[in-house]
């Protein structure tokens, strides 16, 4: 601060005889509004120049300020940081007797932030119900705990995820924690290899991985390329500001937030005890963390690749054969009802191609198709009976759908035999009316 | 002197008159009655060519009945005319043997028209004073193409949608007008609701109308210059005078008959051999299936417009395409003014040899269509 000082108390004088017609100065060269100066820090903060160094992290860049929700509502910096902003004067403005709040280091932002996000009272004045829990949670998340105990002060805290000028909010495209931004900005450290070196969580490193695994996976390809929004991120297993790898308890619950039906056949196995009991992460133990790709039929049975081979095929942490031999039939029976179900598309949309009436089962394929997605889910409960009941439901459908599909190819070769049989009474007609000439009288006068 | 019976002192009362009587008298009946006694039909080696006249109105009439039985259920919109088609064939009473007539009898319409033409330009019967006949005929024949190519996309189906973008396309090709023509033609730039509007309004209220004019004129001039006799049989025969001939009821009648009835059997086997398909319903946003042709009847000039190069001598060469198919058309249109001898010189020799090199080339590129 010492270097910059001189530089400062210059400008300030300066800004103080004429800086008062720079904005105007600005519209008239059809710049794109900035903020307005309501303020004297902008014209000290407000300039690229004048910050180098470890103060550049005191420079804030007018146009950002344009777009942050604060500035948006009202606020200036003032409310933030405190100081006079009548004075031009850099002591005064930046005295602690004038109610500046300064942010010495990272350990003070949670708090800094907190001071407005943490008072239900003030928070009302800009919504009814707000959320006050947010830097509670942050000092029980990983970062917050390591902030807190070890003093580390490369971890992430509010301003690393959300910006510390130019905020936006959450549901701002723009934003560094909108859904899809969020894997991003979390990777901006996790996935910094010299970062995450040496750190470690219970025990385990954290690796510096994870980004990359999950861009591989199920998740990020629905987000980022089917923009589906309710597809899960970083913060939707961990948590956003109390953010924590889930415990091995808690695995199934993080997934369950979504996946809710298989969640809750899951907690009701053995399965799940014995996961637990062996300290296996729960869905994680067959889908992987990061890297969940696209559940696939081949995941079930005992071949080459399934998962259920990996403990059943050699008994390990105590796996059984009459498993190995459920998980087989489970397979085979899927396999059955997808070949089923194939046939008997490809049976109602000959005769649906041919103009024959399937309406009826091709609806009912539907239903065939509806047991083929419970009975998948259905593994998850890792008995063969409740599968089975739906897989043999969904079969019943397509052997009947199949009949009738069959019953309209058949009623459409009878309309051709019949048809082609209408040829006989013409052909008849026609060798009467032939008959009936011949016994004409001759023609023979001439035209 | 007899006694008087009741019946002698009974007023005399007029003669009984019955339903034809009464019908006779108020239509004047009597004159067709008469014509159709002295209406005679030359005999010789081409006699049976006469039969395809009245085979081609046997079916235009299946055309006619059948399309209205299919207008009682059709819907034009993109929402609705796939799914009414559907209905017409899965829920309406022998709706799918309605369509097939109708789609099968189109066909072989076209098909009858082809050889009625040939046969006609064959025996020469183009010549003074059937000009307007050879005219209207040739009318009728590009009419029943039109038939053909507008009613072939009211099923909404991908073949259909596909195929008629593909035709339509063509329209454009046309110099100078050919995009206004193409505009007017789909009712907008691409194929959509409104050409499907379009299309069943031409094909269900313009064209019968048109049809009914030629067809009327077309048969008015048949019956007023009767038939025409190649030139072989009066050579042959002597004189024109010499030639035999049958009363048209009911020796012809019933040959004609025989041809409707052959021409009706020859439309159950194709429709029971090869019944019309519903296919898929048209999606305008997916990609074209593969291997879309058009009708047979246009597949000699898809085929040969789709392997000419890309320009000829300077000319787009689809535009070249078009413009020598427009030029035979308007060449086979004219052939009664351009061999108006009475015997054959050389101008019908060089048109003997355009025809022939024509008919080859139809046959060549259909078949090459058919199998590629």
């Amino acid at each position: 601060m010492r270097s910059v000082l001189p530089k400062v108390v210059l400008l300030a004088l300066a800004v103080s005889l004429g800086g008062g017609s720079s904005r105007l100065a600005a519209q008239q060269a059809g710049e794109p509004p900035t903020p307005p100066e309501e303020t004297s820090c902008v014209k000290c903060h407000g300039l690229s120049d004048l910050w180098e160094g470890d103060q550049r992290r005191l420079y804030v860049p007018v146009d950002h300020l344009a777009g942050d929700v604060h500035w948006q509502k009202g606020l200036r910096c003032h409310d933030c940081h405190g100081g006079d902003t009548q004075t031009t004067n850099f002591i005064t403005a930046h005295a602690v007797e004038s109610g500046f709040r300064p942010v010495k280091s990272p350990a003070e932002v949670p708090d800094f932030c907190g001071h407005c996000h943490s008072d239900i009272q003030y928070m009302r004045r800009y919504n009814p119900s707000p959320r006050t829990d947010q830097v509670a949670e942050y000092w029980t998340s990983g970062h917050g705990q390591r902030l807190k105990s070890d003093g580390d002060t490369k971890v992430a805290t509010c301003v690393s995820c959300h910006g510390g000028h130019g905020i936006r909010p959450v549901d701002d495209v723009q934003s560094p924690v909108y859904p899809t931004q969020v894997a991003n900005t979390c990777a901006t450290c996790h996935a910094n290899a010299e970062l995450m070196t040496g750190r470690q969580y219970h025990g385990r490193p954290l690796g510096h991985d994870q980004f990359e695994l999950w861009s591989q996976g199920v998740h990020a390809q629905a987000l980022l390329k089917k923009h589906d929004l309710a597809s899960a991120t970083c913060n939707d297993c961990h948590g956003n500001h109390g953010a924590v790898p889930p415990e091995v308890s808690s695995v199934a619950n993080a997934c369950g937030k979504c996946h809710v039906k298989v969640a809750e056949l899951f907690d009701n196995t053995r399965m799940k005890h014995r996961f637990e009991q062996l300290d296996l992460p729960g869905c994680v133990t067959c889908h992987s963390n990061h890297a969940i790709h696209s559940p696939s039929d081949e995941m079930l049975g005992m071949q080459a690749g399934a998962v259920c081979a990996k403990c059943h095929e050699a008994g390990k942490f105590g796996a059984t054969l009459a498993g190995a031999q459920e998980a087989r039939e489970m397979r085979g029976k899927l396999e059955q009802l997808k070949r089923d179900i194939a046939a008997a598309k490809d049976t109602v949309a000959r005769a649906e191609r041919l103009g024959m009436e399937v309406r009826g089962p091709r609806f009912d394929l539907h239903k065939a198709e509806t047991s083929l997605t419970n009975a998948r889910s259905l593994i998850h409960s890792f008995a063969p009976e409740p599968m089975n009941t739906t897989l043999d439901e969904g079969l019943k459908v397509t052997a009947d759908v199949q009949l009738r599909a069959e019953h309209a190819l058949g009623q459409y070769t009878y309309r051709r035999i019949w048809l082609a049989l209408s040829l006989v009474p013409i052909l008849l007609v026609v060798i009467l009316l032939l008959l009936y000439i011949r016994a004409l009288p001759e023609p023979n006068s001439h035209a | 002197m007899s006694p008087a019976t009741p019946e002698k002192l009974a007023p005399a009362l007029p003669p009984k008159r019955g339903l034809r009587d009464f019908f006779v008298e108020r239509l004047g009946l009597d004159g067709i009655q008469a014509l159709m006694a002295k209406k005679r039909v030359p005999i010789h080696r081409s006699t049976p060519f006469y039969f395809l006249g009245g085979m081609a109105l046997f079916l235009f009439g299946i055309q006619l009945v059948t399309g209205m039985l299919l207008s009682l259920y059709y819907k034009p919109s993109t929402d609705q005319a796939f799914e009414s088609v559907q209905a017409i064939m899965t829920e309406v009473d022998f709706g799918w043997l309605v369509r097939s007539a109708h789609a099968w009898s189109a066909n072989l319409l076209i098909g009858i028209l082809f050889l009625h033409i040939l046969t006609a330009y064959i025996m020469r019967a183009y010549r003074r004073p059937r000009e307007m006949t050879w005219f209207s005929g040739m009318l009728l024949f590009f009419l029943f193409l039109a038939f053909g190519f507008s009613g072939y996309l009211l099923p909404w189906n991908q073949l259909a949608f596909f195929a008629s973008s593909v035709g339509t396309a063509l329209v454009g090709k046309v110099p100078f007008v050919g995009e206004q023509l193409l505009l007017w033609a789909r009712g907008g730039e691409n194929v959509t609701g409104e050409t499907l509007v379009r299309f069943y309004a031409l094909h269900v209220a313009v064209f019968p109308v048109i049809a009914f004019v030629l067809l009327g004129m077309h048969l008015y001039l048949v019956q007023k210059h009767g038939m025409s006799v190649p030139d072989a049989a009066v050579k042959k025969l002597g004189g024109k005078e010499n030639v035999p001939s049958m009363p048209f009821v009911p020796h012809f009648l019933l040959r004609d008959m025989v041809g409707w009835y052959l021409a009706l059997a020859i439309l159950a086997a194709l429709a029971a051999l090869f019944p019309w398909e519903l296919g898929e319903k048209a999606d305008p946003f997916g990609s074209a299936p593969v291997g879309i042709k058009p009708e047979w009847y246009f597949l000699f000039m898809f085929q040969a417009l789709r392997h000419l190069p890309a320009h000829i001598y300077g000319v787009e060469g689809e535009i070249a395409g078009v413009l020598f198919f427009g030029f035979c058309g308007i060449v086979a249109m004219l052939v009664p003014l351009l061999d108006r001898t009475a015997t054959a010189g050389w101008p019908r020799r060089i048109l003997n040899v355009l025809a022939a090199m024509a008919v080859i080339f139809f046959i060549v590129m259909t078949a090459w269509g058919l199998i590629e």
